[in-house]
């Protein structure tokens, strides 16, 4: 059994079809990278493991266990464990805006899991010293620039423990030279072991962080192999026409 | 036409005490708008239909209307139903407060909406609770966003409370028409009045584009 296993997912808006039965596993050591056309619904699958979005069909397994389950009627049974286990970091930081970063770090573990406030500060300025935020624990997110924004917000995540961190294009939004703070932190704790499912449209970082590519288009998986492979040994001509496409732009 | 302003001085006393009894009762209707409309507000963005209905009508049945009407309305009409006299303080406040609630509740409706959707995102991945969103996350941003037309709502109201001196309240406005008749001297006193409501109303209304300012740099990560 897979650690995470997608199967028949669908997913629509209205009449436009996103997915018409999709597959999906991943292990608990990978890390896995989703690549494609815009508009072939990587971050919609993100969305769709977060809960935030009705799945018409389909379920999502993690760790075994159904957490959602399709419905054709809209009424998709969710089991809470998702929100528990899994961590969800966006591409607008979505902070909250009148927190501070402890604020917004400690608000779900105090509010919702019941952890004494104390610890759950300390659990947040340790997080925030390994991010070399420390200094930054009593501003607000105004305050902050893009990157820092955003790893207070992978923090602000990795305060609940998930099993599985999704990042869903968590560097599109940032000045090129605030990617890199950002993707270091993703890279660090990568190499602590966490799982990770990362849409992203920077290649080389890609092919760095991931242990698996997959490249869908269409709403279709076309093709899924180690970075090295996929990159340097593309399969499937659509693969290539991407790659080519992309890699080109991207200089 | 010559202009005298001296004899104002002499005035003076009964134009502060009307000028205080025009602040308090703007006082005590923003404070009960502010509730009622805060009430009112969430009826409007309820899923309750039955809710969302009756405070849609009533909202929209005290904007539509003019201000004067209504005070007119809860000075004779309503009485009349209560079979109490309600004094004019009391019916000025009733009404004002009541119209202050109507605007009220939609510069906070408009706030709730303009909070934008991933910030609902963010609380469903983070596992929150839907009470624990609306009481630590959404309700504490939408105050923070209304903050500024609450405040011009505050002007407003100052202004249109002049029109409590068609039910025969001694406030700053009904005053200075009883002087202006006593002195036959309009030109003086409604120039006098006119300044003084500008005394009041200008700042605040620089307090507002000033609160603006800083709110919407909070406000905006």
């Amino acid at each position: 059994m897979a650690f995470v296993e997608i199967d028949g997912l669908v997913k629509r808006y209205g009449s436009l079809s996103i997915f018409e039965g999709f597959d999906l596993h991943m292990e608990n050591a990978d890390r896995l990278v989703l690549i494609g056309p815009s508009g072939c619904g990587k971050s919609t699958l993100l969305r769709c493991m977060m809960g935030l979005e009705d799945i018409a069909g389909g379920t999502i397994r993690l760790g075994g266990d159904g957490y959602i389950q399709g419905a054709e009627d809209g009424r998709m049974t969710l089991d809470k464990r998702v929100q528990k286990d899994v961590g969800m970091v966006f591409q607008h930081y979505t902070l909250f805006p009148h927190l501070s970063v402890l604020g917004n770090l400690c608000l779900a573990p105090v509010r919702s899991r019941g952890v004494k406030k104390s610890e759950a500060k300390d659990k947040a300025l340790g997080l925030l010293e390994r991010f070399g935020l420390a200094e930054r624990a009593n501003f607000y997110p105004s305050q902050l620039s893009g990157g820092q924004k955003q790893r207070v917000a992978i923090a602000r995540a990795l305060m609940l423990d998930p099993k599985l961190m999704l990042f869903d294009e968590v560097t599109s939004a940032l000045d090129p030279e605030l990617v890199v703070e950002v993707e270091n932190t993703m890279m660090e704790l990568a190499e602590g072991g966490m799982p990770m499912m990362i849409v992203t449209h920077d290649m080389h970082f890609a092919r760095s962080i991931a242990t698996k590519v997959v490249f869908q288009e269409r709403g279709k998986v076309i093709e899924a192999a180690a970075p090295d492979d996929l990159f340097s040994n593309p399969q499937q001509e659509r693969t290539r026409d991407f790659l080519r496409n992309v890699l080109h732009i991207a200089g | 036409m010559d202009f005298d302003f001296s004899f104002l001085a002499e005035y003076s006393g009964v134009l502060w005490r009307g000028l205080l009894t025009t602040l308090q009762f703007v006082g005590i209707a923003v404070v009960l708008g502010l509730i009622w409309g805060f009430l009112l507000s969430m009826g409007r963005t309820s899923a309750n239909k039955g809710l969302y209905w009756v405070t849609t009508i009533y909202v929209e049945f005290f904007r539509g209307t003019p201000v004067l009407v209504q005070l007119f309305w809860i000075f004779f009409c309503l009485p009349l139903f209560l079979g109490v006299e309600l004094s004019g303080f009391t019916s000025a406040v009733i009404a004002l407060s009541l119209y202050s609630g109507a605007i009220t509740s939609e510069s906070f409706r408009a706030a709730l909406k303009s909070i934008e959707a991933s910030q609902f995102d963010a609380c469903t991945a983070l596992g929150l609770p839907q009470g624990v969103q609306t009481v630590f996350v959404i309700l504490p941003q939408a105050v923070l966003r209304a903050i500024p037309n609450l405040l011009s709502n505050v002007v407003s109201l100052f202004k249109e409370s002049a029109l409590v001196s068609a039910v025969g309240m001694a406030d700053l406005m009904y005053v200075g028409q009883n002087i202006a008749n006593n002195v036959a001297r309009p030109i003086e006193i409604l120039t006098a009045i006119a300044l003084i409501y500008f005394a009041i109303g200008f700042p605040l209304t620089r307090a507002v584009s000033l609160v603006e300012g800083r709110l919407l740099k909070v406000v905006k990560a």
